[in-house]
């Protein structure tokens, strides 16, 4: 456990055990237009000659740089049904295949900076905490880049979603290949009992269709559901602050009526939605900070005491005024929104 | 203790044949008795054939009078197709099983029924916890017609061993079977020249080899335990990487467009898609093994992956893909 480091210890530069995740001068993704035209070239020369699919794309493919050459045959090899995905969905080799699109997010559209990763155990078992706004979960996808970039011993994070989502074409389906789940406490307790790391937003809808003027300001985190799930499974709750992403999306209004419409919680009016059409789903590139703050650990209560209302409520408000306090704290450091 | 005796409701079928051919090659077993209209499908020797129909009330005197101290439900519709219409399968599944029971309240020498249900039950939803289990038939309503037949059938099983607390009675729950001898939905679906699927939507589906489905029924005879059991192969499988390991292209399909086009096909000459299956084809399902794992001490040597492969590798050589080739070769 690494719960005694101060947050300012942890901006170090960590070992590069994984150079995927790591920002890297010569981006495997580069391939120029050049050596596309001689794939398809000799693409079409093996077809010619005979060959199945298969081997004609993986002999095509040695006319490519080496990285270049292995993201062909990765894709190749997809087609045709070979790749791994877990009992959830999620599938690792397709969610390193989009890293280059997450990393940019990362770097360059929220400029993130994450602090207290060390805070995140390494292994076992581990509740995130997270305040949440918009329907889409990007705050839950930089929190796993944070983790992969920048903890010592990088780990992806698996989170709960609105169910809404999952009604959504494409959108159900890429969430789960990147380690989203429907938001069901039986999900978060099977997923903690495999000893993986959850990240849950307690405040759900009620965060997702905050106001613009009520952003950084938590809403009841529900019941306490996440306290109980992480009391019966003895995982330990990080709290962790995101600041920035509720400025992704800044909710001036609503349409009630067109929202029952369409079977959605709420349907959004922002500056950019739905005026833009598809153009106003793209978030506002505002500067992000993500701090995980000290684990609270709940091992030492025992599973019965999930049934223990005073000690949920507590903890559950332990959890939300650290997370509150986190943000402030980080709003006044981070500065303007936007620049 | 004496060999027990048994018997075996749908016994036609590839399950029901299968299993009164392992029971009579059993010595724990003395006596088989398989109740069907239909043929075997595998050469029987020892198992007594009862030629009458499950919704006939001639049951009721058939079954006593064999005396037998287990009865192994297998006669559960699971599709409509040639044959059997919906009506047919909503009669064959609960006026079957009512008269079932009906026989087995005048037969006084049973102690334990093996019913092969349906995770159908718990039926296909988006918001659903990933992997169901036993307790969470109430999470949602019941919405198609199968699912409804499936928990009225589960009733009157559950009515029946509370009247009678010497007999023990196993609801097991199966997903969807699939292998090399099954036709099943699955099967079906899968050796379409193009299969369609839900634009936008790769559900995980969850489904158990046609051995182990064999095998659960027999570990269920040997060890009955009270209840519901979910019987699945571990895992779950994208259903796009199902129909990718099955080397089958693809037709996506705009959801309210997807009923249309069954229904067309089916008029084609198709088979047909239920409610139940279309359902599962957009929202999948999946259940949690556990109970039988740790109660009836069975574990599928199939996981879900597992089995679609095998049941790719077993079905070898026929492609249908290779067009693609000369499509992209001109």
């Amino acid at each position: 456990m690494t719960t005694g480091r101060t947050a300012g210890e942890t901006d170090y530069a960590p070992p590069r055990t994984r150079p995927d995740w790591r920002p890297s001068g010569d981006s495997a993704g580069a391939v120029g237009i050049g050596p596309l035209f001689a794939l398809l070239r000799r693409l079409r020369e093996g077809l010619d000659a005979g060959l199945e699919l298969p081997e004609a794309v993986a002999r095509a493919a040695t006319a490519l740089p080496r990285d270049a050459r292995h993201r062909v045959l990765r894709a190749a090899r997809r087609l045709e049904g070979d790749y791994a995905e877990d009992e959830w969905g999620f599938d690792e080799e397709f969610t390193e295949l989009i890293e280059p699109f997450f990393r940019f997010l990362y770097d360059s559209w929220w400029r993130v900076r994450a602090s207290g990763v060390s805070n995140v155990p390494a292994h076992g078992r581990a509740l995130l905490v997270a305040n949440h706004a918009g329907i889409l979960p990007w705050d839950a996808t930089m929190m796993s880049v944070a983790l992969l970039r920048e903890h010592p011993l990088p780990r992806y994070a698996r989170f709960l979603v609105l169910n809404w989502a999952f009604d959504l074409p494409w959108i159900s389906d890429g969430l789960r290949k990147v380690g989203g789940v429907v938001a069901s406490p039986y999900n978060a307790l099977r997923l903690l009992e495999q000893d993986q790391l959850v990240a849950v937003f307690p405040e759900g809808v009620k965060g997702a269709g905050k106001d613009f003027k009520d952003r950084y300001r938590l809403q009841r985190f529900g019941r306490g559901g996440f306290v109980e799930i992480a009391l019966r499974t003895g995982a330990p709750m990080v709290p962790v602050a995101v600041v920035g992403s509720e400025e992704i999306y800044p909710k001036i209004g609503e349409l009630p009526l067109l929202a029952r419409l369409i079977g959605a919680p709420y349907f959004p009016v922002t500056p950019t939605f739905p005026w833009l059409g598809p153009l106003g789903v793209i978030p506002l590139p505002s500067r992000w900070r993500i701090e995980f703050c000290e684990p609270i650990e709940t091992a030492g209560y025992g599973p019965g005491a999930a049934e223990d209302r005073g000690l949920v409520f507590e903890l559950s408000e332990r959890v939300r005024d650290t997370i509150q306090q986190k943000i402030y704290a980080n709003l006044v450091e981070r500065g303007p929104a936007f620049l | 203790m004496a060999g027990r005796r048994v018997l075996i409701t749908g016994v036609g079928s590839f399950v029901g044949s299968a299993l009164a051919a392992r029971l009579e090659r059993d010595p724990e077993f003395e006596y088989v008795a398989g109740l069907d209209t239909r043929k075997p499908k595998l050469e029987l020797e020892g198992t007594e054939l009862l030629d009458a129909d499950i919704r006939n009330p001639v049951i009721s005197k058939l079954v006593p009078q064999v005396e037998v101290d287990t009865v192994v439900h297998n006669q559960i519709v699971r599709r409509p197709g040639p044959g059997v219409s919906a009506r047919a399968m909503h009669d064959i599944n609960v006026i079957g099983s009512l008269q079932l029971l009906a026989a087995c309240e005048k037969s006084d020498t049973i102690r334990t029924i093996v019913i092969r249900g349906s995770a159908g039950v718990y039926g296909s939803e988006p918001h659903a916890p990933q992997f169901f289990d036993e307790d969470m038939t109430r999470l949602f309503p019941l919405r198609t017609r199968f699912q409804r037949d499936v928990a009225e059938i589960e009733n009157y099983f559950e009515t029946y061993s509370r009247r009678h607390p010497g007999v023990t009675c196993t609801m097991l729950r199966y997903q969807p079977a699939i292998g090399p001898s099954l036709d099943t939905q699955i099967t079906r679906y899968l050796s379409l020249p193009v299969v369609p699927t839900y634009l936008g939507f790769d559900p995980r589906l969850q489904l158990v080899h046609e051995e182990d489905a064999l095998e659960a029924l027999v570990a269920a005879v040997r060890r009955p335990v009270r209840g519901a059991v979910n019987v699945a192969g571990e895992g779950t499988i994208g259903l796009t990487r199902m129909v990718r390991l099955a080397r089958r292209p693809t037709l996506p399909v705009l959801p309210p467009l997807f009923g249309a086009l069954a229904s067309a096909g089916k008029r084609l000459g198709l088979p047909d898609f239920s409610e139940d299956f279309s359902r599962l084809l957009r929202h999948g399902r999946a259940v949690d093994i556990g109970r039988l794992e740790r109660e009836v001490g069975f574990t599928p040597r199939y996981s879900t992956p597992a089995a679609v492969e095998d049941y790719v590798r077993k079905q070898g050589g026929r492609r249908l893909v290779p067009s693609m080739r000369q499509a992209v070769a001109g």
